[in-house]
């Protein structure tokens, strides 16, 4: 009997680990940050030395509450840390303090944005359910040379926020459209900076098979610690083909821990610690549970950013915007918010002022080496634009000053450029280099009758009057070229038409 | 054997080698302390007990960095060291 991979079901579920942007770490204040010499952030609590005692970061649970408003979650009443009790040397204290029983987070769901046939049209969306989210601390990074490990505990006790979501990813897809939603809303909140390249996101990630249509979830296996968006995409899809020839082969899944070489783009399975998963967690006697009062939930509240979606809906919906322009926008709240500023100074044309952000300004930022992350495919964090050399404001001015006829779009280009250059208003550019058209009409009415009343131009008039529209355009030029370009085309348009009635 | 727990399995999750002597002595003892629990949780106590731990958001601490021992200290701590990082057997994650 043969089967196709059609057959088959992919379900995929994650666990994301995310270093939320605090200063100080979870139950220690010692400081945390990439980069930094082994060993120099950590204290005494850090270790688990005798004597000491954790206290929680409020900035930390904030933080996770935070994240739980802008997913929909539940704020529950009370949330309360256990033991996992493990011994291995990435755990300076042999147990990982955690939430078991009482996370911070409990439900919610994350809209995700599946890729379109085309750049420029939109894919399909859905809802992906969070189960709970849990806040423990991060543990120490071991190294490994010749016969020996090294560990640094710089990064034991970094506040982690492991995110896990319900079986209800059906691909890798959208495994990846999930990932890169949820950077967007952590980083959008200012929950986390999900900086991959320096761990602050990792992924553990659960695939299993089962025969389209069948209901029971079959075997999964956990791939662990991926760290890129790629290659979680790249797991689930060698774990899909693999489980499949497994099992078409007549063979079982083994549920298993497997680890992921990215460099040869294959996983493998990890040599399992006996009774690993045997942690004898118990509730840490030194964190009393914390009642969560509901005006810190309202608090947080109001810091819950508009969701991309939503706002990409607005774009597209409200404003008008291409789903291309209002796609790029969204991606980064910074940018969106820039967006909107300008637009708020100009509201006749946003279209106009995103046609700007998204082309040009975005260009030069990047060749301007400002945001050159904006650009890239992977989901990064928010990029600065305090230091982009326009303001909204001025932005918005270029392209009022465009839409009055007061400058060409060629004209436009130059001042923008100018403008990038300089951060001059669009006016006083327009002003210093004489680029104001000719809206003159006594002046223009003149050149037009003139232009009208030459010979050159009689066959084009002729067929004009004979009902050809696209004849008037010849007599354009030689007005434009009278008036060194300065004439403003749409006056130039009425005129001839009143001329030649 | 005590009931509710296998002594063996526990001293391996605890790395303790533990003689057939001790297994029985611990096995006692754990049982001692199974059962005064036990009899906790049989006593008739109000169930709001559980709020003399329970605490406010005004015990959290301030995000705010403190002091650190410094790599010299924590290295000095443990066993052995190398290049500022603590030394241990090779301890293998990676591709076999």
């Amino acid at each position: 009997m043969s089967s196709s991979p059609s057959d088959w079901e992919v379900v995929i579920g994650l666990e994301v680990h995310v270093q939320l942007h605090t200063r100080a770490k979870v139950f220690a204040s010692s400081p945390w940050g990439f980069g930094k010499e082994p060993n120099e952030q950590v204290d005494p609590v850090v270790l688990g030395l005798p004597g000491t005692l954790p206290v929680v970061n409020r900035e930390a649970v904030e933080k996770s509450i935070l994240f739980g408003l802008v997913v929909g979650s539940s704020v529950p009443e009370q949330c309360a840390w256990d033991r996992k009790n493990y011994f291995y040397p990435d755990n300076p204290k042999n147990y990982q303090l955690t939430q078991k029983d009482f996370p911070v987070v409990v439900g919610g769901q994350v809209e995700i944005e599946l890729p379109g046939v085309s750049r420029n049209v939109m894919g399909e969306h859905k809802f992906i359910r969070i189960h709970h989210a849990h806040l423990e601390e991060d543990v120490g990074k071991l190294s490994h040379a010749g016969s020996g490990s090294l560990v640094d505990y710089n990064r034991a006790g970094v506040p982690l926020l492991e995110i896990v979501t319900e079986p209800d990813l059906r691909s890798a897809a959208e495994a990846e459209a999930f990932l890169r939603s949820l950077v967007a809303l952590l980083t959008q909140a200012g929950v986390a900076d999900c900086d991959m390249e320096k761990g602050q996101l990792r992924c553990d990630c659960n695939v299993s098979i089962r025969r389209r249509g069948a209901e029971k979830l079959g075997t999964r296996t956990e791939t662990k610690n991926l760290n890129s968006i790629s290659s979680v995409r790249d797991t689930v899809i060698y774990e899909t083909a693999r489980q499949i020839r497994e099992l078409e082969a007549g063979r079982t899944i083994t549920q298993e821990t497997r680890g992921w070489n990215a460099e040869l783009s294959r996983g493998y399975i990890l040599r399992d610690k006996e009774d690993a998963h045997d942690y004898r967690y118990f509730p840490d006697p030194d964190l009393p549970t914390l009642r969560i009062s509901r005006e810190t939930v309202a608090r947080l509240q109001k810091l819950v950013p508009e969701n991309l979606y939503d706002r990409q809906r607005r774009y597209v919906e409200k404003l008008g915007l291409p789903f291309t322009a209002a796609s790029v926008l969204v991606a980064n709240r910074e940018l969106a918010e820039w967006f909107e500023a300008a637009a708020a100074v100009h509201p006749a044309n946003p279209q106009g002022i995103a046609n700007w952000v998204t082309n040009d300004l975005l260009r030069d930022l990047a060749a301007s080496g400002t945001a050159g992350a904006l650009l890239t495919d992977e989901v990064l964090p928010a990029v600065s634009l305090a230091s982009c050399p326009i303001k909204p404001v001025q932005l918005a001015g270029l392209v009022k000053l465009t839409d009055d006829g007061v400058i060409s779009k060629q004209q436009a280009k130059e001042v923008f450029a100018e403008m990038f250059k300089t951060g001059q208003e669009a006016v006083a550019i327009v002003d210093a280099k004489g680029l104001r058209q000719n809206s003159d009409t006594g002046e223009l009415e003149k050149i037009v009758q003139e232009v009208i009343a030459d010979a050159a131009v009689a066959k084009s008039i002729a067929e004009y009057r004979a009902g050809n529209e696209k004849a008037i355009n010849a007599l354009k030029g030689p007005i434009m070229k009278r008036t060194q370009g300065k004439a403003n085309p749409i006056l130039i348009d009425q005129l001839l038409r009143k001329f030649l009635g | 054997m005590a009931e509710g727990f296998d002594i063996d399995h526990l001293a391996k999750l605890a790395r303790l080698n533990l003689t057939a002597a001790e297994k029985v002595l611990y096995s006692l003892q754990l049982n001692q302390i199974l059962g005064h629990f036990q009899a906790l949780a049989k006593a008739d106590l109000p169930a709001t007990i559980d709020l003399a731990r329970v605490v406010s958001e005004s015990a959290l601490r301030s995000d705010e960095p403190g002091p650190v021992l410094g790599a010299e200290t924590v290295t000095r701590l443990a066993p052995a060291s190398r290049d500022g990082q603590i030394s241990v057997p090779r301890v293998v994650d990676d591709e076999a």
